[in-house]
């Protein structure tokens, strides 16, 4: 805001007489980039939009569909895979070949709770490109030749890929333990999954029916302004149903916490990571993300480990990767520290994130420390929602689930209330409760929760 | 190749007249004595149908290339056979020609994508 001793009299004058109501010269900027979704409803299906005023635009489909949602184990996957494939009006090669003569992007991906269709273009094209997810969304085909041809033809190097990320498998294995069913649920096909038995056109296309309906999802832009998206979604979004024509609805169970432990041999890479329930994506408890941010793992600037525990403790230890952080979901989370590189390393990691939790718990953090993890944890926060795909990613899927998006600036602000007390307590309440471990790779080195101190 | 059917099917009249002189052909043809479809007289060495036999279903596959072996058995022994296992009309229908022609229509588009010019608007 500009001071008014900064303005002439004639500004000043203008200002007066226009009030409250802001007039726009030519010149002016539409509105402020203000950097938060606005949200409007067209004919029950939500849409957000976001107008930086950028060159490219990011349109996206976010659906209620992640595999925490799956019917069935795979479906997720299948359904994902299927994004640009033949619709009834046109075939996956000229889908593809015409957003490649637009310069488009077109790209699908899921998470555990949501399921993402993104196309990333030049401003001007939104409406073709919003027509084609509409097209995706309603009238893909799901044949059978391009499930045995396309779909299952890769499968065997995605299941490669999963297989080979073993602190991938570690975060898989830690969320089957912690929450067994829906949030447990694996988010890959991982290499021994019977993919055939579960998983095949007509089951993906039930599956679609039912989330590709009005309420289950919503429409995200990054880049395109609210009254041009709300055209162009008004027309050509029509034709998405708006419930399941099969009438069926989705499962989804309240998530519950177990814990406990789960090792696996695994000759590629050595990885643990010890979680313990965290803060859901309402921000439920706001100690968890600092405690996350405090606990740490990698430096935020250069030439020293920073100021979080784990990165001081493991300053010394070389070829590990350290970090701790809270998987917010919809109705749960879970705190999880991430440690994977040589056996001897993560081992001597593992016991020293133990003693950190330890130190917290018993209020050996300075003050200091404290301030720095709110205000680390406070620009992680906002940072991530205003960079593009993961900003898109977090509209859509609180759109889907609690039918706004939320308040970052809100959830920001209730982090400055943790204190190192509230810490203290916390720390010790995850220390006393049911931890959970999983551990891949090199067993004979790398510890069990018992002989690290925890509780499983 | 040029085909008259369509011009034929066009014309309800013109098509009721012919279709006594089309079964008439059908069954002089012979295959239909040997226990086949038509389909599977089709010309296999070709990208299309190569592809087209792929999409069958496991069932479609196994019954078509029982058909073929039971005729190809029949023209070693220079016999037809029995009446009853004949291909009734109505059971010689297209299950090869309909994934064809959407073959076709994909490598078709296919080439033509592959070759098009693109013209700039502006």
């Amino acid at each position: 805001m500009l001071s008014r001793s900064a303005l002439t009299k004639g500004v000043q004058h203008a200002a007066r007489r226009s009030g409250a109501v802001s007039r726009r010269g030519f010149a002016a900027a539409a509105s402020a980039p203000t950097g938060s979704y606005e949200t409007a409803d067209i004919s029950g299906l939500r849409v957000a939009s976001k107008d930086t005023q950028g060159p490219t635009t990011t349109l996206a489909v976010v659906a209620k569909a992640g595999t925490r949602y799956q019917p069935l184990p795979g479906l997720t996957f299948g359904l994902e895979q299927y994004a640009f494939k033949t619709t009834q009006r046109r075939s996956a090669l000229r889908i593809h070949r015409e957003s490649e003569l637009l310069g488009g992007q077109l790209t699908a991906s899921h998470t555990r709770e949501a399921l993402v269709i993104e196309a990333s273009f030049l401003r001007d094209d939104l409406p073709y490109f919003a027509e084609l997810l509409a097209e995706v969304v309603s009238q893909t085909k799901y044949t059978t030749h391009e499930f045995h041809e396309e779909i299952e033809r890769i499968l065997p190097f995605k299941k490669a890929a999963v297989h080979a990320d073993v602190a991938g498998l570690a975060l898989d294995n830690a969320h089957a333990v912690a929450f067994h069913n829906g949030l447990g649920a694996a988010l890959n096909p991982s290499a021994s999954f019977p993919f055939q038995k579960y998983v095949n056109e007509e089951y993906v296309s039930s599956f679609a029916d039912v989330v590709y309906s009005k309420p289950n999802i919503a429409v995200v832009a990054d880049g395109a302004g609210a009254q041009n998206l709300s055209k162009w979604v008004d027309q050509f979004f029509k034709s998405v149903p708006a419930a399941a024509r099969s009438g069926q609805t989705l499962k989804s169970e309240p998530t519950k916490y177990y814990g406990g432990e789960q090792r696996t041999s695994h000759p590629a890479g050595n990885a643990v990571v010890i979680a313990f329930p965290g803060s859901d994506t309402a921000g439920s408890k706001p100690e968890i993300e600092v405690l996350a941010t405090l606990l740490g793992g990698q430096s935020t600037i250069k030439w020293t480990p920073g100021f979080s525990l784990l990165a001081k403790a493991t300053a010394g230890t070389s070829g590990l990767s350290v970090g701790a952080s809270n998987q917010a979901y919809s109705d749960a989370g879970l705190l999880t520290i991430q440690l994977s590189g040589a056996a001897a390393s993560v081992r001597k990691a593992a016991e020293e994130t133990v003693k950190a939790l330890k130190a917290i718990a018993a209020g050996n953090v300075s003050k200091e420390d404290v301030a720095k993890a709110v205000a680390n944890a406070k620009f992680g926060l906002l940072e991530k929602a205003q960079t593009r795909g993961a900003g898109i990613l977090l509209a859509g899927t609180s759109l889907v689930h609690s039918g706004k998006v939320q308040d970052l600036a809100a959830l920001a602000k209730s982090l400055d209330a943790v204190t190192a007390d509230k810490l203290k307590t916390t720390a010790k309440s995850l220390l006393d409760g049911k931890a959970t471990v999983s551990t891949v790779g090199d067993l004979f080195v790398l510890p069990y929760a018992e002989e690290l101190g925890l509780r499983v | 190749m040029v085909s008259l059917a369509p011009f034929v099917l066009k014309r309800p009249w013109l098509t009721k007249m012919l279709t006594p002189a089309a079964n008439w052909y059908a069954n002089a043809a012979g295959y239909r004595q040997l226990g086949l479809r038509y389909d599977d007289l089709l010309e296999e060495e070709n990208e299309a149908v190569q592809i087209a036999l792929q999409r069958l279903s496991p069932k479609e596959a196994y019954e078509r290339v029982y058909r073929i072996r039971r005729s190809v058995q029949c023209s070693t022994i220079h016999k037809l056979l029995p009446k009853d296992q004949w291909t009734k009309p109505e059971e010689d229908v297209p299950y090869l020609r309909t994934i064809l022609q959407q073959v076709e229509a994909e490598l078709a588009e296919k080439d033509a994508l592959d070759s098009m010019t693109v013209i700039k608007k502006h």
